[in-house]
């Protein structure tokens, strides 16, 4: 079947339904004015497109719906001008998608490994479509681990998909929180804390991490002190971008561009970079 | 190589017959200032022996400030127009200097021969007629013969010329460049005259050092220092100790091709897309919303320059190095950090 990027001019979107996440995050479910680009819009998990809000500008978000099986949509948190316009919108309202850009997860390469997934914070949004991805073909995988921490309980993600995951057979879901409330019965504690309570495999492993940068560091250094090797770690990188196809050049990083040789990079390539993260 | 000649007091008359098909840009000198400015001219008012223009041409095809699209959102029906604008007129390059088209030569391969072609970029470029100029004498600020750009044209030229004596050589690098020159009824040259032309290139690059003053640069051993990443920071921050973020050098670079892309609103209630020249000496340029900015000490943003311009990585882009030489950088720089300086201070590993 023919796929489409579109790459220059963005093409319609509606807003069908908007879902409140958390605190300034929320989910858009989106649908395509021009019928065909509903079946030529295919994407790969880990890519990203570029948004417009009209009469404010364009940013990059990545994707968090399963290439298979669900719904189109982005979830975005309110940081800056453009996305804070996008936060006011309503469903009916318009937006435009070019895209989708980027390399995404290599999962030809993973097959059959365990995997786990980090997740920090908002961290869970970029990995939600690689974890849909695997639960919907649970069986080409070994062990999958879902690990997501956040700040407060209110403020963990998907909350929805979370209990699906805990309750999947075949997943193995732990969820933590920073700072507890009151009525918080699951765990406390960084998301690292849980390592040896979920007694994470080694041998033929991979690992799936996104957060803000110091969780990054931490849980990267632990899950490298339990052998998993740097090549086996992947995460995905955030820059201001402008274009999306490697010509603004705003994304660079190191010898390479997140919009076109990322945003999925291994933590070897990472070190190789050269750059914060 | 099919070549013709024109007589000196005649070479005009090539611009004018472009003038008949294409916009003709060329080099004029300002009486005021003095400088020259590659513009949109008369062409008999072009001075083919001006210096360097101040502003390399590439705003010929990746303009300052550009609209992309055009576009309406009515909130109440919410109605979608949008409308691209990519268009542009053909335009004739002529008396381009070779670093000049070296320039254009990195941006045609960066933005026409990457996984993604550049629409905006394209429809500039794909009408365009380039006739070169063979610098006989190097200005004072020249190093093209440092970074393989020059004296004279060898790719990329639809008609280069050549002083020599009373006559200039007409080289044509196109079928378009050799048509032009058959319709205008130009006398054939015969072999002799590329002995001639080879003499008057070598005596060129003979006097860079008694004319090209200005600049020096042995980039070749600093390329494999800024590919491999061995250069010691402190000698970074001396470098970015000197920089006033000011983006003279990007913007003046005829290969430098960062752009900022904004949506603003008219009065009518139609916004537009606008593309903008950008520079990484900007310290926003790296910074997101919420206000990370991975890059934000001024000799990393330096640092990034000069990879752009030395780095291996980035010829493979090119197919060539980044810098073509032209000295514009170290001319507009109110520090003192143009390349050659650069290139310099990497070398001798200057820091503080």
């Amino acid at each position: 079947m023919k796929v489409t990027t579109i790459v220059n001019v963005p093409e319609v979107v509606t807003i069908d339904e908007i879902r409140e996440e958390i605190k300034d995050v929320k989910t858009f479910y989106l649908s395509f004015d021009k019928k065909e680009y509903q079946d030529t819009f295919k994407i790969r998990s880990g890519q990203f497109v570029m948004c417009t809000v009209f009469g404010s500008g364009e940013f990059a978000v990545s994707l968090p719906p399963s290439p298979e099986n669900d719904r189109f949509h982005l979830t975005v948190k309110k940081v800056g001008k453009v996305t804070t316009a996008l936060h006011e919108l309503e469903p009916g309202d318009k937006l435009g998608i070019r895209g989708p850009f980027g390399n995404g997860f290599p999962f030809e390469e993973i097959k059959g490994k365990n995997v786990i997934y980090v997740a920090g914070g908002i961290g869970l949004i970029p990995l939600r479509s690689s974890i849909v991805h695997v639960l919907q073909h649970k069986e080409e995988f070994g062990r999958v681990i879902v690990m997501h921490g956040a700040q407060t309980p209110e403020a963990l993600m998907y909350k929805d998909n979370l209990k699906e995951w805990q309750n999947f057979d075949g997943f193995e879901t732990y969820i933590t929180v920073d700072n507890p409330t009151p009525d918080w019965t699951g765990e406390t504690g960084f998301v690292h804390t849980l390592f040896d309570k979920a007694n994470l495999p080694v041998e033929n492993t991979v690992a799936f991490v996104c957060g803000p940068p110091i969780m990054f560091n931490t849980v990267i250094g632990e899950l490298m002190k339990r052998g998993i090797s740097d090549e086996s770690i992947y995460s995905t990188l955030e820059r201001h971008m402008k274009c999306g196809v490697g010509k603004c050049q705003h994304c660079a990083i190191g010898r390479t561009l997140v919009c076109t040789d990322g945003p999925v990079y291994t933590f070897r390539q990472i070190k190789t970079l050269g750059e914060e993260i | 190589m099919i070549m013709f000649l024109i007589k000196k007091s005649d070479v005009l008359e090539i611009a004018k017959e472009l003038g008949k098909e294409y916009q003709v840009l060329g080099p004029v000198v300002d009486t005021d200032s003095g400088q020259t400015f590659f513009e949109k001219t008369e062409p008999e008012l072009i001075q083919l022996k001006a210096p360097i223009p101040s502003v390399p041409p590439k705003y010929t095809v990746f303009p300052q400030i550009e609209t992309l699209m055009r576009y309406r959102y009515d909130r109440e029906s919410k109605a979608v127009e949008i409308r691209e604008l990519y268009e542009a007129k053909p335009k004739a390059l002529f008396g381009l200097r070779s670093c000049d088209l070296s320039g254009l030569l990195c941006l045609d391969r960066f933005f026409l021969g990457q996984e993604f072609v550049d629409e905006a970029y394209r429809v500039h470029r794909k009408k365009m007629f380039i006739v070169t100029n063979t610098c006989v004498t190097p200005f004072k600020n020249c190093f093209c013969v440092c970074t393989d750009s020059g004296p004279a044209a060898e790719e990329g030229y639809d008609l280069n010329l050549t002083e020599l004596d009373d006559v200039y050589l007409v080289e044509a690098g196109s079928d378009k460049g050799r048509e032009l020159a058959e319709r205008m009824g130009l006398e054939k040259a015969d072999e002799s005259y590329a002995v001639k032309k080879k003499e008057a290139v070598d005596k060129s690059v003979s006097l860079f050092e008694e004319f090209a003053t200005d600049s020096k640069a042995w980039i070749s051993r600093v390329m494999n220092r800024v590919t491999t990443g061995f250069i010691r920071e402190d000698v970074w921050e001396y470098i970015g100790d000197q920089c006033f973020e000011c983006g003279a050098c990007t913007f003046v670079c005829p290969s430098c091709s960062c752009f900022n892309i904004v949506d603003v609103n008219n009065a009518d209630g139609s916004s537009e897309r606008l593309r903008t020249w950008d520079s990484c000496s900007y310290e926003g340029y790296s910074r997101m919303a919420g206000g990370h900015n991975p890059r934000k000490p001024v000799e990393d943003r330096r640092n990034k320059r000069f990879f752009c311009k030395l780095s291996y990585s980035q010829m493979k882009k090119y197919l060539r190095p980044g810098c073509v030489g032209c000295g514009r950088c170290a001319w507009v720089c109110p520090g003192n950090i143009g390349l050659p300086k650069v290139v310099e201070y990497v070398r001798r590993e200057t820091h503080k």
